[in-house]
């Protein structure tokens, strides 16, 4: 049996594991451990002592499992002590800290005093309010739980429509996962092992731009259907300047990370991990000013060590996984064979776009993009003309590099779009779960207006490629 | 038989003598013998000889520089100031000490035998504002190199600072270094060259050395029509990368021309200043390091000199 | 999607074992947590070394380096613990019964055999790196200034002896609620619905009221 069918029967294998049940990273490398196995004892030819083989010269097991064995311990240690590695719990952190620093009230009291005018403003000040906490916070679920706590209250208090108000609250916790700090686009940098400062400054605009999308379509809907959400008004100027200096550490920490990729106005100031850790060290300093002290520090940690634990067990089980890959050579033959179809590229980036949104209705993003990427990436990458390409020669009309970080942004994109999708939304499921009136069924049902404002975004991000582009190419 | 190959990153002139040594070795036995070179997918570059040691593949390439500690003979090559100039004596010196016993000895604890070195040019500086070129101005320079390099500058009183060589671009735009040590094809590669106002033409501080090995058990396995064919291939594809890598060098200066990047020439008597407090203390340090160990420290050192006073004898 | 989820506890032998080795993780998970804390300080002092008092931190990335086993490895048998690693209930959730615990059953032994021989795995990748004949019985070093880097491969065996443990009492605990026809055993994470996994986790951060 050749390498590459051994490589179709092993993830399949994988996928079937994954769909009943075992727990995605172990999955994973019990499928690159099976495989690599399988892998060896067909190179040396499937003799039964070649499985076990015992080399007395070096006194190690040296037949199919035993170097399989060895192959597979080699790759915990080795792909996780990596510098780049260190955002994701340092971005993680930042997220818990910044809930003690007690920055989620500030930003929507300061929202809310500024654009709850307009109509449909509460929902508005909420949608920028998440937006804003999404600079501090790498995880949308938590965005979401916060939000539902603070801001649906509010809503039900001035009028606003019970569904729509658990909605907004659910769509605008996507925002996390798009504004730096993101472990998820981390994530995707080291798997397609592109620049993370670049990645993460692409997010900015594309999360802003949806950002702004949601609150057009919010205005739009609360003017036409004038029940739905009206204008909160009365906040003298004296209030609105009050409201700002408690959520200034946002801003600090937004500055911060991106001067330390891309200061436009002289030398950058360090690298991203440098960057992250410095912000999470500002609001640390802010959290212990507004009264963290050890019994939440402790449970912030413990919280933390928890999530990048769960992160980085799926991180080093795909990659055991990867490096069978890497023997079987499938990346190759698949992308082969995405290269080779009769179709036009941007059908074929749209059909892998819709198979995404259809595994997000039932995987979570984290596993979803690690699971996927080793495979579709390098296809991507093919369909695009290779790394190298040219934006004149390329079929996107962009250079390798650029085309890594745009398809970077479309998926992070779908994977969020997936979180307030049914038949498993998490965000929903959380926004239900802390609300006691409300049902998953009416979170649906109120977050539906976004599905269209999330399919214009990747819509518009899918033709205006510029919309991701522009800040990295700066960079 | 099938060979794979383990290096790393994309393919470049680094990695041309591997390319070819896999199309010589081919073609001479008819396509029996072939090699799969793999960039990354079978094992991070800082795990290359592990991956010899468990047999997870039957050839690869690192660095001495990356793991001192895994194999301490071959820094002898990777010492300071050793006055090597050019890529030929590199070859040289490195078939000299790759073939003493106390390399091979060493090489064998990871079932690894020595085949043929990655010859690279002197790491030479580029850096940003005006040019460095006394050691006073070397005091407080924050520059990125590794290993003995890095020691070097240290001791005229520069800061080595560890960045990856991928993050080097962003560490000299953001000013985390002033200067950073590659060799050109890397200057290149990881785009250092677009960051400087400068280069150092003739400061030639050292390199780093970085061999290509092959699994014992599966070098013993081949047939002798193979294995002769492999051993034969060895000179003619480093032959075919001296030739690569003196293209590039050529283009060299242009690039420099085209980006505007002034060509440092330092003084012989700085240069004199900087090895008499630089290279012999560091290199006294590494020979006594190795003698503690139970390494011919001496011996090696002695040879790399004896065999560039030959090399350069002979032509 | 994911799923942390109760773990019931009574005066059972098993019961006993599972929340001393509870005490364990937890010690292990905090270790974790103060290395994600140590990172922070590891940055601050080194951009202010070099911004303010022109000395970097000599290492700063071989130090990151070998931090990032602790960080990633030390809460795994935690996080298996209450079930939180992530994994999809769309089949597993809709069993109950002996089907049910049939299918944890064979994924905890199938996690185990894995664990196994990830332990033995990177056993052997420590043991590489470590020769106590030699100074520091180093013989793997860090790239920059050449920290030994057996501690930090170290610790991967050890944590992954912990998820063993762990995984041995889960074994241990789903093949007797096979063999019992139990309800709702001991010492094993429970199925919650994604309802009640959505209330656990926003009750997480919403516990502390100060949000
Ligand atoms: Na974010
Ligand atoms: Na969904």
């Amino acid at each position: 049996m050749d390498n590459i069918t051994i490589g179709l029967w092993v993830t399949s294998g994988m996928l079937v594991m994954v769909v009943l049940g075992m727990r995605v990273a172990f999955a994973a490398a019990l499928a690159g451990f099976i495989g690599i196995i399988w892998i060896f004892w067909a190179k040396m030819g499937y003799a039964p002592e070649k499985f076990l083989y015992w080399n007395e010269r070096r006194e190690i097991w040296d037949g199919a499992l035993g170097k399989s064995i060895a192959i597979a311990g080699s790759v915990p240690h080795s792909k996780v002590s990596s510098q780049a590695l260190s955002l994701i719990p340092t971005f993680i952190l930042i997220g818990y800290l910044a809930y003690y620093a007690k920055l989620t009230t500030a930003l929507f009291e300061a929202a809310k005093r500024w654009i709850a005018w307009v109509p449909g403003g509460l929902a508005v000040s909420t949608i920028f309010a998440t937006a804003g906490f999404a600079a501090v916070s790498g995880a949308s679920v938590a965005t979401a739980a916060v939000f539902a706590r603070i801001a649906i209250p509010e809503m039900l208090k001035a009028g606003y429509n019970k569904q729509f108000a658990a909605g907004v609250v659910a769509a605008g916790g996507t925002l996390a996962s798009l504004i730096p700090p993101s472990a998820i686009l981390v994530i995707y940098a080291i798997i397609v092992e592109q620049d993370v400062g670049k990645l993460l400054l692409a997010g900015f605009i594309p999360g802003a731009f949806s950002a702004i999308i949601y609150g057009g379509m919010i205005v739009g809907i609360a003017v036409i259907f004038k029940s739905v959400g009206p204008p909160v008004t009365g906040f003298t100027w004296r209030e609105r300047f009050e409201s700002l200096p408690p959520a200034l550490p946002i801003v600090a920490v937004v500055v911060i990370i991106i001067f330390f990729v891309y200061n436009p106005f002289g030398d950058a100031w360090g690298t991203p991990t440098e960057g992250g850790a410095v912000g999470a060290f500002i609001v640390f300093l802010m959290a212990l000013f507004r009264g963290m002290r050890w019994p939440e520090l402790k449970s912030a940690l413990l919280e933390t060590a928890k999530l990048t634990v769960m992160i980085f067990t799926i991180i080093w089980g795909v990659l055991i996984y990867v490096r069978f890959l890497g023997f079987a050579d499938l990346p190759g033959a698949f992308s082969d064979w995405i290269t080779s179809l009769e179709m036009s590229p941007w059908l074929i980036l749209i059909c892998i776009l819709l198979a995404y949104a259809v595994l997000g209705m039932f995987m979570d993003a984290i596993g979803m993009l690690l699971l996927t990427l080793p495979v579709v990436y390098p296809a991507i990458m093919a369909l695009n003309g290779g790394e190298a390409v040219t934006a004149a020669e390329s079929s996107f009309g962009m250079s390798g590099p650029m085309c890594a970080i745009w398809f970077g942004i479309l998926v992070v994109k779908m994977a969020e779009f997936c979180l307030i999708t049914p038949p498993i939304g998490l965000n929903c499921f959380v926004v239900a779960g802390v609300r006691d009136d409300l049902t998953v069924q009416d979170v649906f049902k109120g977050v539906t207006p976004f599905f269209v404002a999330d399919a214009v975004t990747i819509a518009l991000l899918v033709a205006f490629p510029s919309i991701v582009l522009w800040l990295p190419s700066l960079a | 038989t099938e060979w794979n190959v383990s290096v790393w990153g994309k393919r470049r002139a680094f990695t041309e003598h591997v390319e070819k040594l896999a199309e010589l070795v081919s073609a001479k036995t008819n396509g029996e013998f072939t090699m799969n070179v793999s960039y990354g997918g079978l094992s991070k570059n800082r795990e290359n000889l592990d991956g010899i040691s468990i047999g997870a593949f039957e050839m690869a390439q690192f660095c001495a520089g990356y793991h001192r500690d895994k194999n301490r003979v071959v820094t002898v090559l990777e010492l300071p100031f050793l006055g090597v100039s050019n890529l030929e004596e590199e070859v040289a010196v490195s078939k000299a000490v790759y073939a003493h016993p106390a390399a091979a000895e060493e090489m064998e604890q990871w079932n690894a035998k020595l085949l043929m070195t990655s010859p690279m040019p002197q790491y030479n500086l580029v850096g940003t504002g005006d040019p460095r070129d006394t050691l006073a101005e070397f005091e407080g320079m924050r520059v990125r190199a590794t290993g003995g390099l890095g020691k070097a500058f240290e001791a005229v009183g520069g800061v080595p600072t560890s960045v990856t060589a991928t993050e080097a671009y962003q560490a000299m735009e953001s000013g985390v270094v002033d200067t950073v040590a590659f060799a050109q094809h890397a200057h290149l590669a990881f785009g250092t060259i677009n960051q400087a106002d400068w280069w150092t033409a003739n400061l030639n501080p050292g390199t780093v050395n970085c061999p290509v090995v092959v699994n014992i058990d599966a070098y013993d396995m081949l047939s002798d029509a193979h294995r002769e064919a492999l051993d034969s291939s060895v000179d003619e594809a480093l032959d075919h990368y001296l030739a690569n890598y003196a293209t590039l060098l050529e283009k060299w200066d242009s690039v420099l021309a085209e980006k505007n990047v002034a060509k440092v020439e330092i003084d012989e008597a700085v240069l004199a200043e900087f090895r008499a407090k630089a290279a012999d203390p560091i290199r006294d340090a590494w020979i006594a390091d190795m003698e503690g160990q139970g390494l011919p420290g001496q011996e090696l050192y002695e040879l790399v000199v004896k065999t560039l006073a030959d090399h350069r004898a002979s032509n | 999607m994911a799923g942390s989820s109760a773990v019931l506890e009574d005066g059972s032998l098993l019961s006993r074992l599972d929340r001393q080795l509870l005490k364990l993780e937890q010690v292990f998970a905090l270790i974790s947590g103060l290395a994600v804390f140590s990172l922070m300080f590891l940055a601050a002092y080194s951009v202010g070394g070099r911004k303010f008092f022109a000395s970097p931190l000599a290492g700063y990335v071989d130090w990151i380096e070998a931090l990032m086993p602790l960080i990633a490895f030390m809460g795994i048998a935690y996080v298996q613990r209450d079930g939180s690693h992530i994994r999809m209930d769309m089949v597993i959730g809709k069993l109950s019964g002996r089907v049910l615990w049939a299918a944890e059953l064979l994924s905890v032994v199938l996690i185990l055999l894995l664990m196994i021989a990830l332990v033995m795995g990177s056993w052997a990748h420590f043991e590489r790196s470590f020769d106590c004949a030699r100074p520091l019985c180093s013989r793997d070093s860090s790239i920059d200034i050449g920290i030994p880097i057996w501690p930090s491969k170290l610790i991967v065996p050890v944590a992954f002896s912990v998820l063993c443990l762990r995984l041995m009492i889960q074994v241990w605990g789903y093949g007797r609620a096979l063999v019992l026809g139990l309800e709702s055993p001991v010492a094993v994470p429970l199925v919650q619905s994604i309802e009640e996994q959505a209330l656990a986790e926003a009750d997480q951060l919403g516990g502390h009221d100060n949000g």
